[in-house]
């Protein structure tokens, strides 16, 4: 057997290494209703946040404290020890990473997605329409 | 309808220079590709091609030009200049919001490819017509995603010049049918703004030397693609050489002023943390480096010539596959992006179609490559370089696949999440990697061609293997690193810089032309160093012991209260003041050390600022004070950024409820309503006179449980109510109350109260991280642009000695 064969056979192998690397390890999106099947164990939840709910950052806990919507359109209260991220209440949608506990899910990070070019074009118009009566 | 205040000439001119730009780079596409067919068609087509590639150049420099002359002049009737600049943006920012949009971004691009492409048709010689017929095709792909026409109903690009009243969006809505609507809609007075992040110098520089570095990847791409094209399988790897080095040099600083911009101005604390966008632009650059190393074997032994060919077409494939990772939107969730129904199928097109002819040609010419039929011999040089290429190709490959998660999603129709723990999982496939590369970087330049002489190998490498198992002792004794992984990698990068250090010193005789692959060598070992006694040893020393769940810190801030003095680390940290200038509140943070005499040294100032930015929000940017040996992280992640009043210190209203002889709780503190005098004037002729007074006599008590009143009146007079307001400033409580109404029925009256903002001292939420020997991470990327450079000068010079 030829040594470049011995290799290609190594690189073959750890190709498929990293494939099921990702596989076993990715986790699975979920709603809140599961992850409270298995209390404390760790998921990822995306959720919209719910901004006629009480978005409440607390500096000297720091906690951030909020209410998100699943896509089964339950909500929970989402408790995130850290500080409030930069144009938080702009967001659309959340990706949650923690726990679900009995008060709430406990999120280890948050991942915002940001009101794209788009949409927030949209929003202007709405102030536009509202703002100019005639 | 004529609309006021519009600037449209501009926008007709920069969309005439985009068409022309557009048509330009077609016939020059087409005209490079008849010339290079024959002699005869090149004597009649090379003047044309070049001149329309000169005319395409001409006309993005105009496109350019005009997209400056919009932005300096903020016409915010551009929805691009509305979009990225705003009026009081400085100057020098102003170069930043040319780039921050899609538009500018890709302008910057073909700008470069142009300036490549004049090179390329000044020292291509005999290749220059193949090579620039694909460089052409490049930039129609590109141009066309700043056209912004539609095509039978599909619209193609997005320009630059579009007025925000034609989007298709705001089609019909009732302010574009106002003439005056720039005057009268509050929202185009002013732009958006440059995203305050990216208000940073090190975003002047790094989108310029990132993007010479996609356009540089594009040169040895062409000419392999050339090679294959015109069955000139060989010649093509001298020429590519100089032009992959520059490309690793560009790339490569453009990659790590990335990081550096990351540690400087983003808050996560770090320079590198696996995100999609830094692995996309990194993935190339490993593959670029694997490449070139096959190159060079190439030249020397001319074994592996598909491979380096597959390689080299890779590294361009991934540049295009990271752009549309990052612009189509599909890193985010597709759904609802922007960008979703028009630039993300043409990127898909541009990717595709480069893909599939790539693969296409490949496959086709395959069986005419030269190929090489003998084993390598295990102790040869070429082997190891061959394995290295293998490893540095599983580090790209574990990189993209993570990266592509999304797409792997979207292909296969799967709903996975990323890892929880997704930095975690990279380190633990790219430590061992590293340390592989590691090591290989350290021993193959000792290895000869064909067949090593291993006495010799060993003489030569026994001194560095040596001092250095003597060194990482030494140095994992100070740091305490003893973890097996990370002490491996740790002697392998100190054995790396030692012996590429002695390979120049004792076999290439300390020559500088020589030195390019020792230097560069050395600079990436130092790299790693510095990466893995930055991070590995990184210490939060605001972080508190408490946690939340296992491995779940509960807080890595720390609360300081103005004035106040508190321990972290080795560090008392003090908040003295805060000062807003401009639109940055600074705060400034001071660091003392214990005197073993007791008493405090002062150590160091630090300024972590806010920017305030009412419409993309708030933006805080730590500080850092560097030493030789480590650095000191501060940022803010909370600070109170409201300016107060001085004129009127009260704040915070609060009502209350209060009947006679009761008491309530406001703001931790008793307030009892003594007594409520009612003085009715009956003596109604007075001029002075009074229809009713009522007078509230309060009463607060302090934690001490001291007692303190005043007074707070409420005069009625000619059926106009009046309010005196009482004053507490005494035994630490300092409030105002301002006796607001009577409620008839309910047999009490209100009281707004306010609180001195003395009585609540301003404070900060602050992370603190040490960086021990990042310093060496920055010295190592230094020497690695350095080393690249002289080993592409060293080329180039090659290439010309071997042309004359």
């Amino acid at each position: 057997m030829k040594k470049t064969e011995i290799v290609l056979i190594v690189l073959v192998a750890l190709i498929i290494g990293v494939i099921m690397s990702l596989t076993f390890n990715a986790s699975t999106y979920i709603t809140f209703a599961d992850s409270e099947k298995q209390m404390g164990k760790e998921f990822t939840v995306i959720g919209s946040l719910n901004k006629e709910k009480d978005i409440r950052f607390e500096p000297k806990l720091n906690l951030l404290t909020f209410f998100a919507v699943d896509s089964l359109n339950n909500e929970r209260k989402i408790y995130y020890h850290d500080s409030k991220p930069q144009d938080f209440e702009r967001s659309e949608k959340i990706t949650m990473t923690g726990f679900a506990t009995d008060s709430g899910f406990v999120a280890r990070t948050i991942l915002m997605k940001c009101p794209s070019k788009y949409n927030e074009q949209q929003h202007i118009n709405q102030d536009t329409l509202t703002s100019l009566t005639y | 309808m004529e609309f006021i205040g519009e600037h449209t000439f501009i926008g007709h001119l920069g969309n005439a220079f985009t068409s022309v730009a557009f048509a330009a780079a077609f016939l020059a596409a087409y005209s490079f590709y008849k010339s290079s067919c024959n002699e005869t068609l090149k004597r009649i087509w090379l003047p044309v091609a070049r001149g329309s590639f000169y005319m395409h150049g001409t006309a993005i420099i105009g496109v350019i030009t005009c997209m400056f002359v919009m932005i300096y002049n903020h016409y915010f009737e551009y929805q691009y200049v509305w979009q990225h600049s705003s009026l009081e943006l400085p100057t020098h920012y102003m170069i930043s919001c040319f780039w921050e949009g899609q538009e500018g971004s890709f302008l910057l691009w073909i700008f470069w490819n142009i300036i490549l492409g004049v090179l390329l048709i000044k020292s291509a010689k005999s290749w220059e017509s193949s090579v620039l017929t694909i460089v052409s095709i490049i930039q129609v792909f590109l141009v066309s995603m700043i056209l912004g026409i539609y095509v039978f109903g599909l619209k193609i690009g997005s320009s630059p010049f579009d007025l925000i009243r034609n989007l298709e969006e705001n089609i019909g809505l009732p302010w574009t049918e106002m003439a005056n609507y720039l005057q009268v809609v509050p929202q185009f007075l002013d732009g958006r703004g440059l995203n305050p992040l990216l208000q940073n110098y090190w975003m002047v520089i790094h989108p310029p030397v990132l993007f010479l570095g996609f356009s540089l990847t594009m040169i040895p791409f062409t000419y392999v693609i050339a090679a294959l094209w015109k069955k000139n399988y060989t010649k093509w790897v001298k020429e590519a050489l100089p032009w992959t080095y520059a490309a690793i040099m560009v790339l490569g600083t453009g990659i790590l002023m990335g990081g550096a911009w990351a540690y400087e101005a983003l808050s996560f604390g770090g320079f590198w943390a696996w995100d999609p966008v830094e692995n996309s632009s990194l993935v190339p650059w490993i593959i670029l480096v694997a490449a070139a190393h096959l190159m060079l074997v190439y030249k020397n032994k001319k074994v592996a010539l598909p491979t380096t060919m597959a390689m080299t077409l890779l590294a361009f494939i991934l540049i295009i596959y990271s752009t549309y990772l990052t612009r189509s939107g599909i890193l985010g969730d597709t759904s609802v992006h922007a960008f979703a129904g028009g630039l993300a199928s043409q990127l898909l097109v541009y990717l595709l179609t480069f893909t599939f002819t790539t693969i296409v040609l490949f496959v086709v010419r395959y069986k005419n490559l030269p190929k090489d039929h003998k084993d390598d011999k295990v102790s040869s040089r070429e082997f190891w370089l061959f394995i290295a290429s293998m490893v540095l190709f599983i580090s790209a490959f574990q990189i993209t696949w993570f990266t592509s998660l999304p797409v792997i999603n979207k292909i296969f129709g799967t709903q996975m999440a990323p890892p929880l723990d997704a930095i975690a999982l990279y380190n633990s496939w790219q430590t061992p990697l590293a340390l592989l590369i590691v090591i290989l970087m350290a021993v193959t330049q000792y290895l000869s061609y064909t067949k090593t002489n291993f006495k010799k190998f060993f003489k030569q490498i026994s001194f560095s293997l040596l001092l250095s198992a003597v060194l990482s002792l030494f140095i994992a004794y100070t740091v305490n690193m003893w973890h097996i992984l990370y002490f491996s990698l740790l002697w392998a990068t100190v054995f790396a810089a030692l012996s590429n250090f002695e390979y120049w010193r004792k076999i290439l005789k300390g020559t500088w032309e020589h030195s390019g692959a020792s230097v560069a060598h050395i600079g990436f070992a130092l790299v790693i160093m510095g990466a893995l006694l930055s991070n590995a040893n990184k210490n939060i020393i605001s972080s508190n012991k408490g946690f939340i769940a296992k491995d779940f810190p509960s807080n890595e801030n720390v609360l300081l209260e103005k004035g106040d003095t508190t321990l972290m680390g080795n560090y008392y940290v003090h908040y003295k003041s805060d000062t807003l200038l401009g639109i940055n509140k600074t705060y400034e943070v001071e660091y003392f050390s214990l005197k073993e005499e007791g008493g405090f040294n002062y150590e160091f100032t630090l300024n972590p600022f806010i920017q305030l930015n009412e419409i993309m929000g708030n933006v805080a940017e730590p500080a850092t004070k560097h030493f030789a040996l480590y650095d000191v992280y501060t940022h803010l992640t909370y600070a109170d950024t409201d300016v107060h009043d001085e004129s009127n210190p009260y704040h915070h209203e609060s009502l209350i409820n209060i009947k006679q002889g009761d008491s309530v709780i406001y703001n931790q503190h008793f307030l009892y309503l003594d007594s409520l005098m009612v003085n009715a004037n009956t003596d109604l002729q007075s001029e002075n006179a009074l229809d009713v007074m009522l007078i509230a006599k309060l009463r607060m008590q302090n934690m001490q449980g001291e007692f303190s009143a005043t007074q707070s009146i409420y005069a009625v007079k000619n059926n106009a109510a009046q309010s005196f307001p009482g004053f507490i400033d005494d035994k630490g409580l300092k409030y105002k109350f301002v006796f607001d109404q009577v409620n008839p029925e309910a047999g009490s009256i209100q009281i707004k109260a306010y609180e001195h903002i003395d009585n609540e001292k301003p404070f900060i939420v602050m992370k603190a991280i040490i960086f021990p020997y990042i310093n060496v991470l920055w010295i190592g990327m230094i020497l690695m642009a350095i080393g690249t450079f002289i080993a592409m000068i060293q080329l180039f010079k090659n290439k010309k000695t071997l042309e004359s």
